[in-house]
């Protein structure tokens, strides 16, 4: 379809050349990729992009620099939450659920509310730059995935534990129970530990039978004494009477 | 981090699955995103008789999972190394490899 007509510029001035042609006669936009003219050729060539030589590939070692990024407003809020709650709960649980439909967890809430636990969801992001800062650092590498958290005032394992064992895809992963952390194995000991009074009782007892003790061997000797002349006084009154019997009875 | 294929895990050919990690090593992250794919709630009507059993332990070990089939086959996975796509990737071939039919009638 290109015409193609030799271009033949007449030397003298002021002659219009008869016929004008264009020799490479494809349009501007062809199904090919069009040579490019020899100037932008080496325009071309003489501005490519040279990337800096890296030594090793970009995610091999972490950044040296680590962008701290201030906090917005709602996770401040959630921080002064969450160290609210710290100081508030003794008992602070935290359960992985890897799946629960609402039905689950609104039944779970309700048994669990019974009791005076309440049932929180913190984005872990918040609640581990919280637990870096506090004394709880050791509570972060819990918070990983869907995790939930149970807290209440007074630490009620034993019917958290009876409630969980109703859910199967509840996992208790640790609590932090009077500033103590513990593991899942150190709840079910905590769960199974008598109560305060008979604890003392036992500490009480166990201090006293040593001093009781040493007491009833000082003693030992006086009381077998004593004991030895009761017996004594028995049998001669056994046979002062025996003796006085007879006698009466001879007498009479 | 983000969720591994879209497919949904089809536990069909699967008895019993015991994933058993200590939440306070940082290893356990696969792990747990893991049992969190397995232990949904769509993974469990694919098949209401298999068990998934987490065990939460407390003694620096390694975090296993351990998967027996229908037929008596046992999986053994530490994912102490691995990643929570590659655990999936594996438990999914060796599914669909018992169990192509329910695979091919899901498809269609």
């Amino acid at each position: 379809m290109a015409a193609t007509l030799c271009s033949k510029l007449l030397p003298k001035q002021g002659w219009l050349p008869l016929t004008q042609s264009v020799r490479h006669g494809s349009k501007a936009v062809t199904r090919h990729r069009k040579p490019l003219h020899i100037q932008k050729q080496k325009l071309l060539a003489v501005t490519q992009y040279i990337p800096p030589a890296r030594e090793f590939p970009p995610g091999a070692y972490p950044s040296q620099t680590k962008r701290v990024q201030e906090d917005n407003d709602l996770t401040l809020l959630m921080k002064r939450e969450l160290k609210k709650l710290f100081e508030d709960c003794k008992m602070i649980a935290v359960v992985q659920n890897s799946s629960s439909s609402a039905e689950d967890m609104m039944t779970l809430r309700h048994l669990l509310y019974k009791h005076n636990i309440t049932v929180k969801f913190f984005p872990n992001k918040v609640v581990r730059s919280f637990l870096s800062d506090s004394i709880y650092c050791n509570m972060g590498p819990l918070f990983v995935g869907p995790t939930v958290m149970f807290v209440s005032k007074e630490p009620k394992v034993k019917e958290m534990l009876t409630t969980l064992r109703g859910s199967p895809q509840m996992t208790l992963l640790g609590a932090c129970i009077d500033n103590t952390l513990l593991s899942a194995q150190g709840i079910v000991s905590y769960s199974k530990l008598p109560s305060m009074t008979v604890i003392q009782g036992e500490v009480v007892s166990g201090l006293s039978m040593l001093t009781s003790h040493t007491a009833y061997l000082l003693q030992r000797h006086p009381a077998h004494l004593s004991q030895l002349l009761q017996q004594y006084i028995k049998q001669q009154s056994s046979d002062g009477s025996a003796e006085a019997a007879p006698k009466a009875e001879e007498a009479t | 981090m983000a969720a591994p294929s879209k497919a949904t895990v089809v536990l069909k050919a699967v008895k019993k699955i015991t994933i058993q990690f200590c939440p306070f090593e940082s290893n356990v992250r696969s792990t747990r995103e893991f049992l969190t794919l397995v232990g949904s709630e769509k993974a469990r009507t694919t098949n209401m008789n298999c068990e998934v059993i987490p065990v939460v332990k407390h003694d620096k070990s390694e975090p296993i999972v351990d998967i027996t089939y229908v037929d008596g086959e046992k999986l053994l996975m530490k994912g102490a190394n691995l990643t929570c796509s590659e655990m999936l990737s594996a438990f999914q071939s060796r599914c669909v490899a018992k169990d192509p039919q329910a695979k091919v009638g899901e498809k269609k």
